[in-house]
């Protein structure tokens, strides 16, 4: 017991106070100070940069439909140009975008939504518990595609906002489940007690109490929930349930098979979207590596010690 | 050394053993800063010191359990005469057979729960294969018989069995092994205090019959001077007394030895007094409160000097009255008898006086705490405090409550949120009850950190809880309860997690606060002699019911239930040990 102890202790004195930024900046360190989550960061880091500045390193522009069609990969066109005539290498920069905005505006909303449901479900008892348990059941229950599918074919024509609605309504539930397991038992710890007896409102004894002993449950629960409307966007662009004029990762899957180009020998036209695809969600995986070891500090004790 | 008269005899020689804790980027941390000493086939020793003495990270040094980031970096550990601070995993584990074995404190919550004790057994001789397949069954009975459990247990889960059963199938497993060397590292610090004796007992009695060397790693001296031929003080990774039992505990030679033996007292004696706390009743017929007559012996005791008490604003006008309480808890299972936890206690607690609740255990005393508190509300029975009805207030109203009864916790660790700074923790409450803001609720804080003794109060205002050590971290709470200015404050064990030289400042604090506040005291503890310290009256309970009753003094001097002497023959005292 004496150990665990002087380790914590001898972690966080070199941070010193509690200010927001000061949390932010010792996460960010423990979380690089992971080989996997460095590469994770990255990964995320380049796609980041190519999507903000895909109007500048764009070769053309990727609604420009004026190149010979169907082209394979050529000194101008490098990754070749779509049965309809665009560039393929300017349409997957410009998708970055689409995918880096869904994933982190979506992922960061079912987050909110999991960290409010979650955390007073598990704070709570009685009759407002039972409604939410019955709640959060149900949507645990219905199965995630089918539901997006339908509510996405209702709103058809939504766009983007569409899809972060959807991908949010679909996602919030298993985050909300396993905050509400931590904070049940938070609840019963001491310092929680104490803030009764301090006069806290429920609502202060959540939030500041709790919440910030579960930040990095919060925050490992925010890039699952990114990975996963990621991958959720691509899903639904890719079945053509997203606006399919919208350039994106997904739309120009949707494309690419409804133009076969598998058949007509052009597999850039699927392997690289899908590659940025994969690689987007992986990137976000290998960061979660790390922010395991913010929860964990013996996860944080480097190489070869174990 | 005596030990080097019988050179064959030796066991184990450590020589000049450090260990670090290595963080890279940091010079290591050496817990354990050059150590000698040896132990002869058959020596009983115990190790003592306090919380962060290195005393565990020795044990786990020397029985090869050191984890990383612990590391040993420097000196020898010769066990029978061959070097094993550095041999390879393989031949480490195999060494574990007729070698040496370690009991944990947690050693109970070491078994797997979803497999019976037979299969705990079974692993061990599957994997050193030195007993035969056709015997095994009966060597468990017999290893089980050893540690006093029925063979019954064999077959039932971990979960079936109290925490002291497990605690001796724990030490039935290490026997399993044969080995040569035992070390018991605070074996029974997590049981209950009648469990805890009881252990204790068969494992001196094991280590009389079986005949192997044993080490007792304990914070409680009194404990290991109980059990152990010779002792080792340990005091900031070193080892600072060593010595046959009988001679530290009547001529110690380190400063910080005789410091821990000024500790301990007998609860029964006529007079009780430790550094800086004299008995409540001697005190109460010389008519001087704690703070004079310690300040009259000029109390060098930095842990033990009186608060300023200056800040007070009225003193307790209600009593507590409990009336015919009593708790049922559901059944755990269907069949089995509801769990009846507290059962028709009735006291009242006078303004600005103190109460002890002393019991092992399941006596049900913090279930009456949480009673008194308005957290649980009692299946039958009232408790009033003044006009207030607390079983049958609101959850609203438990504030209005709170604002006079507040209460202190057992584990300053757990009692205090890790990421608030002492500042924020202390103005919550002094916003909440008395409505001050800003720089006037600051003044407060800083005032309640200078009743509580923690000054420099800005430097303490600014810290977090890992910053402070235990007994900081307990003034830190008491002074959370005081923010109210509350009538009574209910102190749930509030030293049993301390080391033993930070409890008597703790206890001289709660002292002072009923005697200089008026505020009224309810103790709760399994600690008589602290209860003799600081209360006027005693309720002993015994699974749920009043077994004894009246003036602390006399119903320890005098006791009447075999209850209560029971509990006294557990506390532990070195004295009675040499007597003995």
């Amino acid at each position: 017991m004496t150990t665990t102890h002087s380790i914590r202790t001898a972690d966080r004195d070199g941070a010193g106070g509690a200010g927001p930024l000061r949390v932010v900046l010792r996460f960010a360190g423990t979380i690089l100070s992971n080989g996997k989550a460095r590469i994770g960061a990255a990964i995320l880091g380049l796609f980041v940069v190519v999507g903000v500045f895909a109007p500048l390193l764009a070769p053309y522009d990727p609604t420009a439909n004026d190149f010979a069609s169907g082209e394979g990969a050529t000194a101008a066109h490098w990754l070749g140009t779509t049965a309809a005539g665009e560039d393929v290498l300017s349409q997957l920069l410009h998708g970055a975008q689409v995918s880096l905005l869904v994933g982190f505006v979506a992922g960061g909303l079912s987050t909110v939504v999991a960290v409010l449901i979650g955390l007073s479900w598990g704070y709570l008892r009685g009759f407002v518990a039972d409604a939410i348990n019955f709640i959060v059941n149900l949507f645990l229950v219905i199965p995630g595609l089918p539901l997006m599918i339908v509510l996405a074919a209702y709103l058809q024509g939504g766009g983007l906002i569409m899809i972060i609605a959807v991908v949010v309504v679909t996602g919030w539930a298993w985050g909300a489940r396993v905050l509400r397991s931590q904070t049940q038992s938070l609840r019963s710890r001491d310092f929680v007690t104490a803030a009764v007896f301090s006069g806290e409102s429920s609502a202060r004894i959540v939030f500041r109490e709790i919440l910030p002993n579960m930040l990095s449950l919060i925050v490992s629960s925010f890039f699952g929930a990114a990975t996963a409307a990621i991958l959720a966007e691509s899903g639904l662009s890719y079945l053509g349930l997203d606006d399919t004029s919208t350039i994106s990762w997904g739309t120009m899957l949707f494309w690419a098979q409804n133009s076969n180009a598998l058949l007509t020998g052009q597999w850039a036209l699927l392997f690289a979207p899908g590659l940025c695809i994969a690689l987007l969600a992986t990137s976000l995986t290998l960061i979660n590596f790390g922010v395991d070891g913010i929860s964990n500090p013996r996860l944080r004790e480097g190489k070869g010690q174990r | 050394m005596n030990d080097a008269k019988h050179p064959d005899d030796l066991l184990l020689r450590v020589e000049g053993l450090s260990v670090g804790y290595l963080s890279p980027g940091r010079a290591p941390v050496h817990a354990v800063d050059d150590v000698s000493f040896t132990l002869r086939r058959g020596e009983f020793v115990g190790l003592v010191g306090e919380s962060g003495s290195g005393k565990s990270t020795l044990g786990f040094a020397i029985t090869r359990l050191a984890k990383a980031p612990a590391e040993i970096t420097a000196g020898r550990i010769l066990f029978d005469g061959s070097d094993i601070a550095s041999i390879e995993d393989e031949a480490l584990r195999r060494q574990r057979q007729g070698g040496f074995a370690m009991v944990l404190q947690s050693g109970m919550n070491a078994l797997n729960p979803v497999r019976r004790i037979r299969d705990h057994f079974g692993d061990i001789f599957a994997a050193h294969g030195h007993v035969p397949a056709n015997r095994r069954t009966e060597r468990m009975r017999e290893l089980v018989g050893k540690v006093k459990l029925d063979a019954g247990v064999l077959d039932r889960y971990p979960g079936e069995l109290s925490g002291g059963m497990r605690q001796r199938v724990s030490i039935a497993l290490a026997l399993s092994l044969e080995p040569q060397l035992m070390v018991f590292d605070e074996p029974t610090t997590a049981l209950d205090v009648l469990v805890q004796h009881a252990v204790m007992e068969t494992i001196r009695e094991l280590q009389r019959e079986e005949g192997f060397t044993a080490i007792l790693i304990s914070h409680d001296l009194g404990t290991v001077l109980e059990s152990a031929e010779r002792v080792l003080v340990m005091h900031e990774g070193r080892i600072v007394e060593d010595g046959p039992s009988r001679r530290v505990l009547e001529q110690p030679q380190d400063g910080y030895t005789r410091m821990l033996l000024s500790h301990y007292a007998d609860p029964r004696a006529e007079v009780v007094s430790l550094p800086g706390m004299e008995e409540a009743a001697v005190r109460r017929e010389r008519g001087t409160s704690r703070a004079e007559s310690a300040a009259a012996r000029s109390a060098t005791d930095a842990g033990t000097v009186a608060p300023s008490v200056a800040t007070r604003r009225r003193r307790a006008d209600r009593a507590v009255i409990a009336e015919g309480l009593t708790m049922t808890y559901p059944p755990r299972k269907r069949g089995e008898q509801p769990v009846r936890a507290v059962q028709d206690v009735s006291f009242t607690l006078e303004p600005g006086t103190s109460l002890a609740l002393v019991g092992a255990s399941g006596s049900g005393k913090s279930t009456i705490a949480k009673m008194l508190t308005g957290v649980e509300q009692p299946t039958s029975g009232s408790v009033r405090f003044g006009d207030l009805d607390v079983g049958r207030l609101k959850r609203r109203e438990l504030r209005t409550l709170h604002r006079d009864v507040q209460m202190v916790f057992q584990d300053p660790y757990a009692a205090l949120n890790p990421l608030h700074t002492v500042e924020y923790t202390l103005t919550r409450p002094v916003e909440n009850f008395t409505g001050l803001k800003g720089s006037a609720a600051r003044r407060r804080v800083l005032e309640l950190l200078e009743t509580v003794g923690l000054s420099p109060v800005e430097q303490f205002a600014e810290k977090l809880p890992h910053q402070l050590s235990g007994g900081q971290r307990q003034r830190v709470v008491i002074a959370r309860a005081l923010a109210s200015d509350p009538q009574v404050i209910i102190a749930d064990e509030p030293v049993s997690m301390l080391d033993v030289s930070l409890r008597a400042g703790v206890l001289a604090l709660l002292e002072d606060l009923r005697e200089q506040w008026g505020v009224s005291l309810l103790y709760i503890t399994h600690d008589l002699l602290s209860a003799r310290l600081i209360t006027d009256r005693i309720l002993v309970l015994n699974q749920g019911r009043v077994v004894e009753r009246g003036a602390t003094d006399e119903v320890l001097r005098n006791p009447s239930d075999e209850y209560t002497v029971r509990l006294l023959d557990a506390v532990p005292d070195p004295r009675r040990a040499g007597a003995a």
